[in-house]
């Protein structure tokens, strides 16, 4: 029987875990608890507070705080990993200083979405979506239907909707940005 | 009152509460495919293999989940059922790697199996397959390859379901969903391993177990773990001498279908370099040399004339080697007594108990051996329950032992003790229920006596008159203690007299 | 308010549609609306003006739970968030005796491409949703209300959370609302960007904290929803309707719209009137509220502005992403849920995405099934697998690498994926993919050069003229 090379680096005991983040931080006790009231379990503040973190932490989730957000909701790291994988908003990995949504789902493809990712990509100089820019200012996320059709293509920028837009005021609203 | 009749290919059958239509089926014999159901678990309903065609309905219904109505008439070979797994089969394996002939679970791979009943060799698209993690580690133990991984959920649903301690999640979505595992790096649950039974696929391997061995070349023999008094309900495999691996099968009155992490493994002591595969005597110089069984036997009868006294037995010993040992020591009028030891017991299978037929000793009527004390006889498989101050300060001058390092140097005979896998016989398990241990002759070095035997001729040895019974014998004898009059012996044993081993 | 008043309270027999006007225009309807165009509609001191929580008076001051019940099925209102079942019925099904606390959750995820008439609401007359929230409370007995809104629409969220702070200090929300025994909580719950959440049983695992996989029913949510409890759910804009039928009654809104067919025992009507919606290559995309009876040539037309200048329509998908498309010759028939059902398309969420000849209809489909492949929650073998294996397709047809045969597969994968699995995700993937497979047969074929149709006759298409039709189907 020929028995495939197992690569060294899997039979080695895998890193130690994160450290995790004292969560939450002071800042955000209050809104964490007042979150925590409108359930009857812990787990069911997940989304809300993985949302308050992400914003708190400069726009994504590390393992430190996937492990802080764990210990504090009571659920294991691989849950809250589960969570941020699936949420189309979370991030798992530096997000830039301002992240770019950009609309690619049917009306807004008729109505021009391929253009403008590809001047919001070229704007923030990186290749594809979902990455980092090499200095850090942008990260360009393709995203489904965002629900502005009627005023589509539509481009949210830090949170904030942005519609009917153009790639020439695509442009101008992420040169705006510092 | 009845509550009502399915038919099922053709077999009318009753409607049992709380029993959905597979398991009416699987209860009838009519096997019908699942992966991501099992009896054990919530029912996901996800993997869609188990589709069947109830009449009336116009879309095929999954059978782990459909609630029986009184007259509902469904069937698992027609047309339109076959159709129904055959498009399920196909999405399964347009990104399934078809890497079966390097895939440790090729032969016992669900996939495997159905896609050949089905008759889909490949999935008929040249469309380019999705590449996820390959080679992950899940703890010490287990390796995960996503893309073999169908994302039936039983490995996440068994630490969520039963062990409660939620170490897997899915993370990802859509067709990059995966299993990951909690970043702590290592199982919390003492029973991980039983994922890897559950895993219809190849995903989830034993690293313990990977490339070992293809399965058919293997031998199984139905047996019982001996790591504790639970005795586990397990299937042994072996190889050419090596004991390969043990995995549960299910009891639901004693393991339901798992068995723990070190229960599992601790088949490796069978397979230890310093196994004794000989009768031993110790010759003039005071070395102990090989010597044919005749001769150890009639060594021992001496030994054991000039020095007559207790016998000391594993705790892990079947019923029948306790009872022999009773007589032996009653030849020499000494005493039998067994040891056990003692350890943590958890809210699940592990019991505190460390042996596995400890109560069966007590059935016997053997007094637990604490301390170290005198014998004659010590009759080791392992280190656990005899420790080595026991054996040592025992003087023991006859020693059954399973290998080379628990022999005292004391011992003037010693012969080599087959492991639990492969001797034959029973154990009293925690909660009273008599369970057999059974031999896979594909484990362990050929032609070792089997103990019941050799302790008879040595019987024979000490006692001119000695009747020689046979395990059947044997069993009738321990039958007619009044301590066992009303304990239940498994199918097989329950006429005295009908031993399932020699 | 003025079409709360002009609509007629007693009508013995069922009205028809509303009057086209004499330039043959179908008028507007401001029920839902009547404060889109109120300047701070959704502050509680201007809603107030126009009459907000009075219909909550009235209910919990002089009518029993049933009483509501009843109103709000002889209304016949049907759910608007997709699937159109009776509400009324579905507040029946909770059960009244139980020692479970009750939850309604308000499904405000709106996540269907081409929708947005939630976020009008929410955004424009918060306090109308919150009124619908509470009388649905009171009739099913409910204490808590969790409104479930996507995470991508912050103005709704702020909106929402404003008109609860509101109400909460003007003692419409919290205890003893208004003086009475009802009490009822209401928070905001923010998605996470998941469209399956959406999905009434992937809304509540992802209201309890987890991955938003729907749930295999039964049990059904009226009987163990959240947190294992009695649950409602239904859609912002249904339970919008619930304080006008309180006002009025349920019979006036039964006598809006279109009436059920009496010998179809599934067509069960289009009563009252309906948020609609436009998108996508027309002149002027927006939201209308309208009787049902328009239809959707006219919602294009005349509200829409028709087509862009100098093209023509060629397809519609009359209720978001998730229906069969209609051809530009399938337009003259009535946004309702029964009559669109009758020509193989359905209303879904109401709110129209429109086509026109620039789109190429391989690329569209390859749009379409991307957007289900990613949407997809993973959880069952053949929306998990089949979804991209669809767009996979499609993707191989766009770049002149396909055959006749892949349309063959795309069939059968169309067969093996709609209706086997878990939620309507999987089937609202198959009917748009497959109706314009079948419509526009000869624009994949267009991308085979070299290859002839092996079915001449379309084998699969339902409408036999819809594969040999020529490529300018939209002109006329
Ligand atoms: C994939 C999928 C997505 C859905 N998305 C929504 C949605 O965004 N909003 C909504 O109200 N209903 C949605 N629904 C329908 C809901 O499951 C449910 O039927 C509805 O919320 C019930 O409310 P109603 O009876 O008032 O319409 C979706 C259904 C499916 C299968
Ligand atoms: S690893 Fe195996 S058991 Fe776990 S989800 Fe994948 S196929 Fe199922
Ligand atoms: S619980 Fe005991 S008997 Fe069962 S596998 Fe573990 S050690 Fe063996
Ligand atoms: S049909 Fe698709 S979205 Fe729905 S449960 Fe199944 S995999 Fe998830
Ligand atoms: S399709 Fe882009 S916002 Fe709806
Ligand atoms: S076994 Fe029934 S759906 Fe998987």
């Amino acid at each position: 029987m020929s028995v495939p090379p197992e690569s060294t680096a899997s039979v080695l005991p895998q890193a130690a875990p994160p450290e995790a983040v004292a969560f939450p931080p002071k800042e955000l006790k209050k809104e964490c608890e007042d979150i925590l009231s409108r359930y009857p379990t812990r787990m069911a503040a997940c989304l809300p507070v993985l949302l308050l973190a992400q914003q708190h932490y400069g726009g994504w989730i590390s393992p430190e705080v996937e492990a802080g957000v764990a210990s504090y909701l009571e659920v294991s790291d691989s849950h809250i990993r589960g969570l941020l994988t699936f949420y189309a908003m979370y991030n798992t990995k530096p997000a830039g200083r301002h992240e770019v949504w950009v609309c690619r789902t049917l009306t807004c493809w008729l109505r021009g979405a391929e253009k403008l990712r590809q001047t919001a990509l070229d704007t923030a100089g990186v290749a594809t979506c979902g990455t980092e820019s090499d200095d850090g200012k942008f990260l360009i996320k393709n995203m489904e239907c965002l629900g502005l059709c009627e005023v589509a293509p539509a481009v949210f920028i830090d949170g904030q909707p942005h519609v009917n837009v153009t790639p020439e005021k695509l442009t101008e609203l992420m040169e705006a940005c510092d | 009152m009845s509550n009502g009749k399915i038919t099922i290919d053709g077999q009318v059958l009753d409607i049992v509460p709380g029993k959905t239509v597979i398991q009416i089926a699987n209860d009838a014999g009519i096997g019908v495919q699942h992966y991501c159901y099992h009896p054990g678990l919530s029912i996901a309903g996800n993997c869609r293999i188990c589709q069947v065609e109830v009449e009336g309905w116009d879309r095929p219904q999954i059978s782990c989940k459909l609630q029986p109505s009184d007259g509902m008439v469904v069937h698992t070979q027609s047309e339109f059922a076959k159709d129904a797994r055959e498009g399920t089969m196909e999405m399964l394996l347009v990104n399934h790697p078809l890497d079966c002939p390097i895939c440790d679970q090729a032969g016992e791979c669900h996939l495997q199996d159905y896609s050949y009943e089905v008759g889909q060799g490949a999935a008929s698209s040249p469309t380019a397959k999705t590449n996820l993690p390959k080679n992950v580690p899940f703890g010490s133990k287990i390796v995960y390859d996503a893309e073999r991984c169908i994302k039936c959920t039983l490995c996440v649903r068994f630490c969520e379901e039963v062990t409660e301690t939620n170490e897997l999640a899915m993370a990802g979505r859509s067709d990059h969903e995966i299993v990951i595992m909690t970043s702590q790096g290592e199982f919390e649950t003492p029973y991980s391993m039983n994922i890897i039974d559950l895993c219809p696929v190849g995903a989830l391997t034993s690293r313990d177990f990977r490339f070992k061995s293809r399965l058919w070349f293997m031998d199984f023999a139905e047996s019982v773990c001996t790591g504790c008094a639970r005795g586990c309900n397990v299937m042994t495999g072996g190889r050419d001498g090596s004991f390969l691996r043990m995995e549960p099968r299910e009891n639901q009155a004693v393991n339901k279908w798992w068995m723990c992490d070190a229960g599992r493994l601790g088949y490796k002591a069978a397979n230890v370099a310093s196994r004794l595969e000989a009768p031993l005597v110790r010759n003039a110089d005071g070395a102990l040399v090989q010597v044919n069984w005749e001769r150890a036997i009639s060594a021992a009868g001496a030994a054991l004339k000039g020095a007559p006294g207790d016998v000391l037995i594993d705790g892990g010993a079947t019923l029948e080697e306790m009872a022999l040992a009773n007589d032996l020591a009653a030849a020499m009028g000494g005493k039998a007594k067994y040891a056990a030891a003692t350890g943590e017991g958890d809210d699940f299978l592990v019991v505190a108990e460390k042996g596995a037929n400890a109560a069966g000793a007590e059935l016997l009527g053997l007094p637990r051996a604490k301390k170290a004390s005198a014998a004659s006889v010590v009759i080791v498989e392992r280190g656990q329950h005899i420790t080595a101050s026991m054996r040592d300060k025992s003087g023991a001058v006859v020693v059954f032992a399973m290998d080379g390092e628990h022999v005292p140097d004391s011992a003037q005979v010693v012969f080599p003790l087959p492991s639990s896998a492969e001797r034959n016989g029973l154990l009293v398990n925690c909660d009273g229920i008599v369970q057999a241990i059974s031999s896979n002759t594909a484990i362990g070095p050929n032609n070792l006596a089997d103990p019941i035997e050799l302790i008879e001729d040595i019987l024979g040895e000490l006692d001119d008159g000695y009747d020689w019974r046979g395990r059947d014998g044997v069993l009738a004898s321990i039958r007619a203690l009044p301590a066992f009059a009303k304990v239940d012996f498994p199918a097989g044993y329950e006429a005295a007299g009908v031993g399932a081993g020699s | 308010m003025a079409a709360k008043k002009s609509a007629s309270k007693k009508s013995a027999s069922k009205k028809s549609s509303p009057k086209r006007g004499d330039d043959g225009r179908y008028p507007e309807t401001k029920i839902l609306s009547a404060l889109f165009d109120v300047k701070d509609g959704w502050k509680l001191a201007v809603a107030k003006k126009h009459g907000a929580y009075k219909n909550l008076e009235k209910a919990l001051k002089s009518m029993s739970p049933a009483e509501v019940i009843d109103e709000v099925k002889t209304s016949r209102v049907r759910g608007r968030g997709g699937a159109g079942f009776p509400t009324g019925v579905k507040w029946s099904f909770v059960p009244t005796e139980t020692d479970k606390p009750k939850y309604l959750v308000l499904n405000a995820d709106e996540s269907e491409p081409g929708t947005f008439k939630d976020r009008w609401l929410m955004e424009l007359d918060p306090h109308l949703v919150l009124e619908g929230c509470l009388l649905c409370a009171y009739a099913t007995g409910v204490s808590t209300i969790y409104i479930y809104v996507r995470g991508e629409y912050p103005l709704s969220q702020e909106r929402l959370w404003g008109a609860i702070h509101e109400a909460r200090k003007a003692g419409l929300l919290g205890d003893k609302i208004m003086g009475t025994d009802f009490s009822c909580e209401a928070y905001v719950h923010t998605g996470a960007g998941a469209y399956i959440c959406g999905e009434e049983t992937g809304m509540l695992e992802s209201l309890e904290g987890k991955r938003g996989h729907p749930r295999i029913k039964p049990p059904f949510p009226a009987v163990e929803g959240a947190f294992g409890c009695p649950t409602v759910i239904n859609n912002v804009e249904t339970l919008a309707h619930v304080p006008s039928i309180i006002e009025h009654g349920g019979q006036w809104f039964a006598d809006m719209g279109i009436a059920p067919d009496p010998d179809n025992p599934r067509a069960l009507g289009s009563s009252g009137t309906k948020l609609m919606g436009l998108s996508g290559d027309i002149k002027t995309p927006g939201c209308w509220e309208f009787e049902f009876g328009i239809t959707v040539r006219e919602l294009i037309e005349q509200y829409g502005g028709g087509a862009l200048e100098g093209r023509t329509i060629k397809a519609v998908i009359p209720g978001g992403l998730s229906m069969p498309v209609l051809t530009a010759d399938e337009l003259d028939v009535p946004m309702g849920f029964d009559a669109l059902v009758k020509v193989g398309s359905g209303l879904g969420t109401g709110t129209a995405i429109v086509m026109d000849d620039a789109c190429d209809m391989v690329e569209a489909c390859e749009n379409i099934a991307h957007f289900f492949a990613d949407e997809s929650c993973g959880q069952c073998t053949p929306c998990r697998e089949g979804c991209h294996w669809m767009e996979k397709i499609f993707t191989r047809i766009k770049a002149g690498d396909g055959t006749p045969a892949d349309l063959d597969l795309l069939e059968r994968l169309f067969i093996n994926i709609e209706g086997r699995t878990i939620c309507a995700l999987a089937d609202a993937a198959v009917w748009p993919l497959r109706s314009i497979l079948r419509k526009f047969r000869h624009e994949f074929l267009a991308k085979m050069p070299g290859h002839t149709d092996p079915h001449e006759k379309d084998p699969h298409a339902e409408d036999p003229k819809a594969s040999s039709e020529p490529a300018a189907v939209g002109a006329n």
